[in-house]
């Protein structure tokens, strides 16, 4: 499966597909598409990718961040230094060589933790209803519609919810599959 | 009162955490609690002796019915004291008994959470409530028993209590909710004024069978007495605090409190004194055949239990005064002698009855309790036990083979008496026994309280005792106007010389004891049909029976559970096809066939020569792939009914399906016809028949012509409440929104469950 274009292709058309699925997640409301379908399409996006790239780069790509630190120089105020930092960790990342003067840890986004937040967000958008006084899941909207987006209200964090609960868990199905 | 409960099992919870910070301080913390509970109680007392019952309520989950609503009257307030008091000591001895255990915290969680549950069944008023705290109790119990852990024989005989109260905790649900039903209400308080209707109600017979087999179980009754002796593998505390003072009591309580409710048939009242007679026999013929002090003691409170229920069923006036005197009595010197028998074993090293002599040297203070609480057993004048085996053979008096019964019972409880103290203090002329060490202050006092309280309650049985135990006549016999008028001396009457037979009727039993013990082996080969013997052969019976079951069940092929899956489903549909038996008419619907579309055709043709080929590949990877081409056809099937929804769905599972079954492919193995030709045909029949099936339901739907209501409502209220134009999603996040919770909530777990089942590798030999 590992051929070239198809790796390349994949490179570039799994962002794509994030994107699209997101936007499946919103136009859900008044279009067909919604949580599922949009967790649905961007697992398949990450499982390409693991089929063309395997997984392990896969979660090197997406759900690795190394975020990088040292100790503040002394020539350096405060705000410089917490800039810098920022900027390393960001736009203006370091390569992937060992740098002997950072220290890093790594933060990893495991599957079951999406999975867990897209059940937390799932539930807990039931219980702004709850807060408000009214039963549980009454949903409830916002006035003003945003662009692209439209409204907001519970309903679409509780998609969110969903959308995040499918994505994990296909992940987490597809990264313990593809290890030996 | 719910406070009260509440804070006892808070403390409960903290136990294990307080060990840590107050270390062996903890036992103060532990045994405050019951000393608050037991003043706590001691201030209805004046209230309830007017007659009046204390009722509390607190609202749990009003639509149900479900209320945790106390009642206190004098029958639950004899017993929370009893158990407030009771616990008390029993927290102190354990102190001491268990000092140095690493897990001291987590015993006196059990034993605090055992208390208030034990508190919840004698005071609830709502079945619910009883429901609840009575099965607190087994599993705590259960908890208790199986304490020290590493002993397989704890193991097994905590196992034992729990099967066999939790069969009757099951019966108790049952016989109570066939009682509300038949009363209509959830409360005793509501119950009690309704004996005649319920004496007249179809549920009758059920309901009292049912709350027979939980009191039984629950009071160790013949044929179900067998887990009781098992129990004692218990530490001592437990054993005297739940198996002979308060958890055993639970069901004679429960018997005690329906009385007023479920008596005056012949069923109640026979097999009542059937079971009780039976049980007081075996226990006290038992009880002479042992040597371990504490099956001794056991067996004779399986004996003392039989006695309680079997005076309920005579269910007199003197009976009911008997059974409650009798249950005071017991408790107090029956816990005085398993504390007694426990400062032996922690002492000596052993509870053998033959190899301990004239302790009563080294332990004086344990020695006076047991003496004490001895004499009370036997029956001797001062105590407390006088009087009620005075009133047992008062109330016995009447009927010959129940006098029998008292008799035989009372000579077993003399005989044990004396070997409980003057045989293994007193009795001079061997070598004494080798202790390892004096028991200190917390190891004889709870017992030498018990047993002097046994002694004053005897004394003054006419002023303190007498008020408390009469309210609690009162609410069992549901006679307000009930007088219990207690005395120490009646003068000379026959029940007295009845009294002074049976002490020497046991002092003859204790001299041919040793005959008597080895007469006792020769009957050792019966136990192989006992009760005990039945259980354990029944448990592994089922246990091989179930395993047998589930391997051919759940045999691992993922074909034979779809094949199980759709042959059950065949079998309810068809099940109802033929009960309903609905007409399916098609004559009139047969010009739908002109409506087919050419390009209906053509996907249809697709799937059906997809399946075609499906049939006869003997690559893996191909079928794979025709699967998700019949899979994709689905999909265009609802695009073209206008469902894009659900058709994208569809094609996004299908994709993913075929991409997974994919990266799998190289781990399964080679792809090899294993199963016989005929199982092939066998599959295709049964999908046969599962396609028809579902083909001719969904024709007979559509006959009916379908309420577009919902339609119409979901249209409307889509956009105009739910802000949103898709109604298929408005329904799945939000007016179906706790549906689509649950149902990622399952997939949550499900997912959890696939990861940790991959993650296995039985090569390595794990196993799941």
């Amino acid at each position: 499966m590992r051929t070239i274009i198809f790796a390349t292709t994949i490179r570039y058309l799994t962002p794509l597909f994030l994107i699209l699925s997101l936007y499946i997640l919103l136009r859900g409301h008044n279009h067909p598409g919604g949580g599922f379908i949009g967790g649905l399409i961007g697992s398949i996006a990450f499982v390409f990718h693991v089929l063309a790239h395997g997984s392990d780069r896969t979660v090197n790509v997406y759900f690795r961040l190394k975020l990088y630190s040292k100790g503040k120089p002394e020539e350096d105020t405060p705000p410089e230094h917490m800039w810098r930092l920022l900027s390393v960790n960001t736009w203006n990342r370091l390569p992937s060589y060992p740098q002997p003067e950072w220290r890093y840890h790594i933060v990893r986004l495991r599957p079951a933790y999406v999975m867990a937040t897209g059940l937390f967000l799932a539930a807990s958008s039931g219980l702004l209803g709850l807060l408000r006084g009214m039963p549980f899941m009454t949903s409830w909207w916002m006035e003003a519609e945003i662009p692209i987006i439209g409204a907001l209200g519970t309903p679409l964090l509780f998609d969110a919810g969903v959308y995040l609960l499918v994505l994990g868990m296909v992940l987490k199905m597809v990264f313990t599959m593809s290890k030996e | 009162m719910l406070y009260s409960l509440l804070s006892g099992i808070l403390l409960a919870a903290m136990a294990p955490q307080l060990q840590r910070v107050l270390g062996r301080f903890l036992v103060v913390s532990m045994v405050a609690l019951p000393l608050l509970l037991f003043i706590y109680y001691c201030f209805f007392v004046p209230e309830v002796l007017q007659g009046q019952a204390v009722v509390q309520k607190f609202e749990w989950v009003p639509e149900l019915g479900i209320d945790l609503q106390f009642r206190l009257d004098g029958l639950s307030l004899l017993f929370a004291l009893l158990i407030s008091f009771f616990g008390m000591l029993v927290m102190l001895y354990a102190s001491a008994y268990l000092e140095g255990d690493p897990l001291l915290g987590r015993f006196y969680l059990y034993l605090t959470l055992f208390m208030v549950a034990m508190l919840g069944v004698v005071t609830s008023d709502n079945i619910f409530g009883l429901f609840v705290f009575w099965e607190l109790t087994s599993i705590s119990s259960y908890l208790l028993i199986g304490y020290k852990q590493v002993d397989k024989e704890a193991r097994v005989a905590a196992w034992q209590a729990l099967l066999v109260t939790g069969l009757g905790g099951m019966a108790l649900m049952g016989g109570l909710l066939l009682l509300s039903i038949a009363t209509g209400s959830y409360t005793f308080t509501e119950m009690l004024g309704q004996q005649e209707v319920v004496l007249q109600h179809a549920f009758y017979l059920p309901a009292v069978l049912l709350v027979l087999l939980a009191c039984f179980t629950k009071s160790a009754q013949f044929p179900f007495h067998f887990w009781l002796p098992n129990a004692m593998a218990a530490p001592t505390p437990v054993s005297a605090y739940l198996h002979s003072a308060t958890m055993v009591k639970a069901g004679v309580f429960l018997l005690a409190r329906l009385t007023p409710i479920l008596s005056g048939t012949d069923l109640w009242h026979f097999s009542l004194m059937l079971a009780g007679g039976l049980t007081a026999i075996i226990g006290a013929i038992m009880a002479l055949q042992h040597t371990d002090l504490k099956a001794i003691l056991a067996y004779t409170t399986i004996s003392a239990l039989g006695l309680l229920v079997t005076m309920l069923g005579i269910g007199s006036d003197y009976a009911l005064k008997a059974m409650l005197v009798f249950l005071l009595a017991h408790a107090l010197y029956k816990g005085t002698l398993f504390l007694v028998a426990g400062t032996i074993d922690h002492s000596a090293g052993t509870r053998d009855l033959t190899k301990l002599h004239y302790l009563g040297k080294q332990m004086k203070y344990s020695g006076t309790a047991a003496t004490l609480a001895s004499l009370s057993m036997a029956g001797v004048i001062p105590f407390l036990g006088f009087v009620g085996k005075e009133l047992l053979y008062e109330a016995s008096l009447e009927n010959y083979i129940m006098l029998g019964i008292s008799l035989l019972t009372g000579t077993a409880f003399a005989a044990v008496g004396i070997l409980m103290s003057y045989r293994i203090f007193w009795r001079r002329g061997e070598e004494k026994t080798q202790f390892d060490h004096h028991p200190n202050l917390r190891l004889y006092l709870p017992p030498l309280v018990l047993a002097v309280s046994g002694l004053l309650l005897g004394l003054l049985v006419s002023v303190v005792p007498a008020n408390l135990l009469q309210a609690a006549v009162r609410a069992v016999s549901g006679d307000p106007a009930m007088e219990l008028k207690l005395a120490l001396w009646h003068g000379f009457t026959p029940v007295l010389g009845l009294s002074l037979l049976t002490l020497l009727l046991g002092l003859l039993a204790y001299y041919f004891l040793p005959s008597l013990q080895n007469r006792a082996t020769t009957i050792h080969p019966l136990y192989r049909f006992g009760p005990n013997a039945l259980y354990h052969k029944f448990f592994e019976l089922f246990l091989h029976g179930a395993s047998a079951f589930i391997l051919w069940l759940q045999n691992g092929h993922l074909r034979s559970y779809v094949m199980y899956i759709m042959i059950f489903f065949c079998g309810l549909l068809l099940f109802t096809l033929w009960r309903d038996t609905p007409g399916l008419d098609l004559q009139e619907r047969i010009y739908q066939l002109h409506e087919v579309r050419l390009y209906e055709l053509v996907v249809f043709f697709l799937v059906l020569s997809a399946l075609v080929f499906l049939m006869g590949t003997r690559s893996r990877l191909t079928s794979i792939v025709v699967m998700g081409l019949i899979g994709y056809s689905a999909a265009l099937f609802y695009i073209l009914f206008g469902a894009p929804d659900v058709a994208a769905t569809q094609f996004l599972i299908e994709t993913l399906t075929v991409v997974i079954f994919v990266l799998l492919m190289h781990k399964l193995p080679a792809f090899i016809y294993l199963s016989h030709q005929f199982r092939k045909y066998k599959f295709i029949a049964i999908a046969v028949v599962f396609g028809a099936l579902m083909t001719y339901v969904m024709l007979l739907v559509q006959q009916q012509t379908v309420d577009s209501e919902l339609r119409e409502y979901f249209g409307k209220a889509s956009y105009l409440e739910a802000h949103g134009r898709n109604i298929v999603n408005v329904i799945l996040v939000d007016f179906r929104g706790l549906d689509t919770l649950g149902e990622i909530t399952v997939l949550a777990v499900a997912a959890l469950g696939i990861f940790s089942l991959l993650r296995l590798n039985p090569e390595k030999g794990e196993k799941p």
